[in-house]
C-alpha cells in the first residue's frame, strides 16, 4: 500500500480498492508540544482506533458528515480520502492547556458559552492562532466554509458532550479537523480520541493526553478508561438538537422597492437626516432536525431557487449562526 | 368544454369568474378547490385562476401557490396548447410558475390600488383579443403587487413578439406614465406566453361583464378564451 502522508502519531495509506479512499493507521506514538515530548505506548493505537469507530459512528448516527466508512483492523481505519483544510478547529467548553498559557485564566474557569478558536496547521510556526479573516486572506478556506465548520464544530461538541455526561466526564475541550471530498463534501476527518480532546472525570483528574504531557501516570490505563465509559454510555438517550440557519432575501439593486422608500420617508419624518436609502427584504429563520450538512447546504440553494426567493427581482444569502 | 376555475386557500374571486363564464355559451365553468391536486383537473379544457389572496400573499405574492400539487397538471394543459387566463392574483401564480415571464412587484406608491383604468388593447390580434385589436377599453384593478418587472432581454421579446395585449392609458388610449397606476414597466397590464395559449393580467375582465357593474368590456375577453376551447 502507498503511504501517502505519514504524521506523528497517524500514517495515511492508499486504499488499494478506491481511489477515493484512504487507510488510515494509528500508531502507538504519542507527542506533545509539536512533538519535542515523544514516546511510544503500547496499545495507544489501538484504543485510538477504537474510539474513533466509535465515535465516528455515533456522530455519524446524529447527522455530522464524517470522512469514516469502517473499521479494518485493531489499529486501521477506512476514510473517505479528503484533501484536509489546513487548519485545526478548537472547541472549548473550559479553560485549560494553551487558553491559559495565552491569557492568564485559571484553568478550570468554565465558559458561559462554547468558544470556537481557529489554528494554522505549520509545524514550523508551531501552530499558531488564526483568525477567521486570516484564514480567509490567506485562502486556506472561504468564509462559508469557516462558518460550516464552526456549526459543525458546535453541534459535535453537544454530541460529544452530553455522551460523556452520561458517564459523569466532562468535556473540556477538543480539536477537530475538516476535509473536502472529491464531491465537494465538507466532513469531519482525523481522529476522535483522547488525543484530540481533554476529558476530566467529576474530580478534574485528567483522562487524556495531559496525563502524558504533565507525567500524571498511566495514559494507556486512562484512556481505556474513557472509552469504557464511552461504550457504557446510551447515544440513543442523546437527545437531537436543532440547528437554526438564517436565509436573507434582498430586493436586487436596480429593483425599486417601496417598501422601503415609504420607510426612508417615515424615518425622515421622524428626523433621522442621515438615512440615505432603506431596502427591505425577508430573513427566514430555519430550524434544521440535524447538524448542517453540505447536502442541507446544497437542498437551501434549491430552497432559495424554488420557493424562497425570486430570483428575477431577489438575491438571497445564507446565514449559518 | 370543462373550464376548470381553481380554488386555492385565499382564492376570492372564484364566484365572479364562474357567474362570468356561466353567462357565455358553450362554457362549463367548474370550481376546482387545489386540494383536489391532479385529479381536480382530469377533464379541464381549460383553466381560469382567479384573483384573490391565495395563502395570504405570504413569501411573494402567488409563491405558495405556484408549487401546490395541482399546478404541475397547469403546467401539463399549458403545455398541450389549452387556453389559461391568470386575473390578478392568478397572473402572479403563472410568474411564480415560470409559465409567464418576469414577476409582480409592490406597486410603486406602496399602496393598494383599487380603481378601474383605461386599456389600449394591441393591434396585433390574440386568441384572447379578438375583435378588441386596437381599442381602448374599461376595467377596474385592484392589487397590491402589480407592477410588472422583467430583464432588459424578456422585454424586449414581448416587445418584439407582440406579447402584450394589454397596457394601462388614458381615456384616448395615449400609453403614459400618468397613467400607469402601478409601475408596471411599458405600462404592461398584461403578456402572454411565446405559445399565445397563456394569458396573465392584472385588470378584472370578470368585474366588467354586465352592464350593471359599469363595463362590459371584460366579457368580450372571456367569450374570446371560451371560443379558443371550442
Amino acid at each position: 500500500m502507498d503511504l501517502i502522508q505519514e504524521g506523528k502519531v497517524k500514517r495515511v495509506l492508499q486504499d488499494p480498492d478506491s481511489a477515493e479512499r484512504v487507510i488510515i493507521e494509528f500508531t502507538d506514538a504519542v507527542t506533545a508540544g509539536d512533538g519535542a515530548k515523544k514516546e511510544e505506548f503500547s496499545g495507544k493505537g489501538n484504543v485510538a482506533t477504537e474510539m474513533s469507530h466509535y465515535l465516528f459512528g455515533y456522530l455519524e448516527g446524529k447527522g455530522i458528515d464524517t470522512h469514516y466508512v469502517k473499521k479494518l483492523s485493531s489499529n486501521q481505519l477506512l476514510c473517505k480520502k479528503v484533501t484536509i483544510f489546513p487548519v485545526e478547529v478548537v472547541c472549548r467548553n473550559i479553560a485549560a492547556g494553551s487558553f491559559c498559557r495565552r491569557y492568564g485564566t485559571e484553568k478550570g474557569t468554565p465558559f458561559p458559552e462554547p468558544l470556537v478558536e481557529f489554528f494554522l496547521k505549520d509545524d514550523e510556526y508551531h501552530d499558531p492562532l488564526i483568525t477567521a479573516d486570516a484564514i480567509i486572506r490567506l485562502g486556506l478556506a472561504k468564509r462559508d466554509e469557516l462558518e460550516f465548520m464552526k456549526s459543525v464544530t458546535l453541534s459535535t461538541n453537544y454530541y460529544l458532550g452530553e455522551i460523556l455526561k452520561q458517564r459523569e466526564l466532562i468535556l473540556v475541550d477538543f480539536k477537530l479537523e475538516f476535509g473536502k471530498t472529491k464531491k465537494e463534501l465538507i466532513v469531519l476527518a482525523d481522529e476522535l480520541s483522547p488525543d484530540s480532546m481533554r476529558i476530566w472525570d467529576s474530580n478534574t483528574t485528567s483522562m487524556d493526553k495531559d496525563v502524558f504531557r504533565e507525567d500524571k501516570g498511566d495514559l494507556i490505563g486512562a484512556y481505556n478508561k474513557v472509552f469504557e465509559e464511552i461504550k457504557k454510555a446510551k447515544p440513543q438517550d442523546v437527545e437531537q438538537r436543532t440547528e437554526s440557519i438564517q436565509v436573507i432575501v434582498e430586493p436586487k439593486s436596480g429593483i425599486k422597492n417601496p417598501p422601503g422608500e415609504v420607510t426612508k420617508k417615515a424615518l425622515g419624518r421622524l428626523g433621522f437626516a442621515e438615512v440615505e436609502e432603506v431596502r427591505v427584504g425577508k430573513v427566514f429563520v430555519i430550524t434544521l432536525k440535524r447538524p448542517l450538512t453540505t447536502e442541507i447546504l446544497n437542498h437551501l440553494a434549491i430552497m432559495n431557487l424554488k420557493l424562497l426567493s425570486n430570483p428575477i427581482s431577489e438575491t438571497n444569502k445564507v446565514r449559518i449562526e | 368544454m370543462t373550464i376548470a376555475v381553481l380554488r386555492f386557500p385565499g382564492t376570492n374571486n372564484e364566484n365572479d369568474i364562474l357567474r362570468a363564464l356561466s353567462s357565455i355559451e358553450g362554457a362549463n365553468p367548474v370550481l376546482v378547490p387545489s386540494r383536489k391536486g391532479l385529479a381536480g383537473l382530469e377533464k379541464a379544457d381549460a383553466i381560469v385562476i382567479p384573483g384573490g389572496f391565495s395563502y395570504g400573499d405570504y413569501l411573494r405574492a402567488g409563491a405558495v401557490a405556484s408549487v401546490e400539487t395541482i399546478t404541475e397538471g397547469v403546467r401539463d394543459l399549458a403545455e398541450d396548447g389549452k387556453p389559461i387566463i391568470g386575473i390578478c392574483n392568478g397572473f402572479q401564480i403563472l410568474t411564480e410558475m415560470g409559465l409567464l415571464p418576469g414577476v409582480l412587484l409592490p406597486n410603486k406608491s406602496a399602496r393598494f390600488v383599487c380603481k378601474w383604468v383605461y386599456l389600449r388593447v394591441s393591434g396585433h390580434s390574440t386568441v384572447f383579443t379578438r375583435g378588441m385589436e386596437g381599442s381602448v377599453i374599461r376595467l377596474p384593478i385592484a392589487h397590491a403587487e402589480g407592477n410588472y418587472h422583467c430583464d432588459e432581454d424578456e422585454r424586449e421579446s414581448l416587445n418584439n413578439e407582440f406579447r402584450v395585449p394589454f397596457r394601462y392609458c388614458n381615456e384616448a388610449g395615449e400609453v403614459d406614465i400618468a397613467h400607469n397606476p402601478n409601475g408596471s414597466i411599458d405600462n404592461i397590464a398584461g403578456i402572454i406566453n411565446q405559445k399565445g395559449n397563456i394569458l396573465g393580467l392584472m385588470p378584472h375582465p370578470e368585474r366588467a361583464s354586465r352592464q350593471v357593474l359599469g363595463s362590459i368590456d371584460g366579457i368580450t375577453i372571456l367569450e374570446n378564451f371560451v371560443r379558443a376551447i371550442i
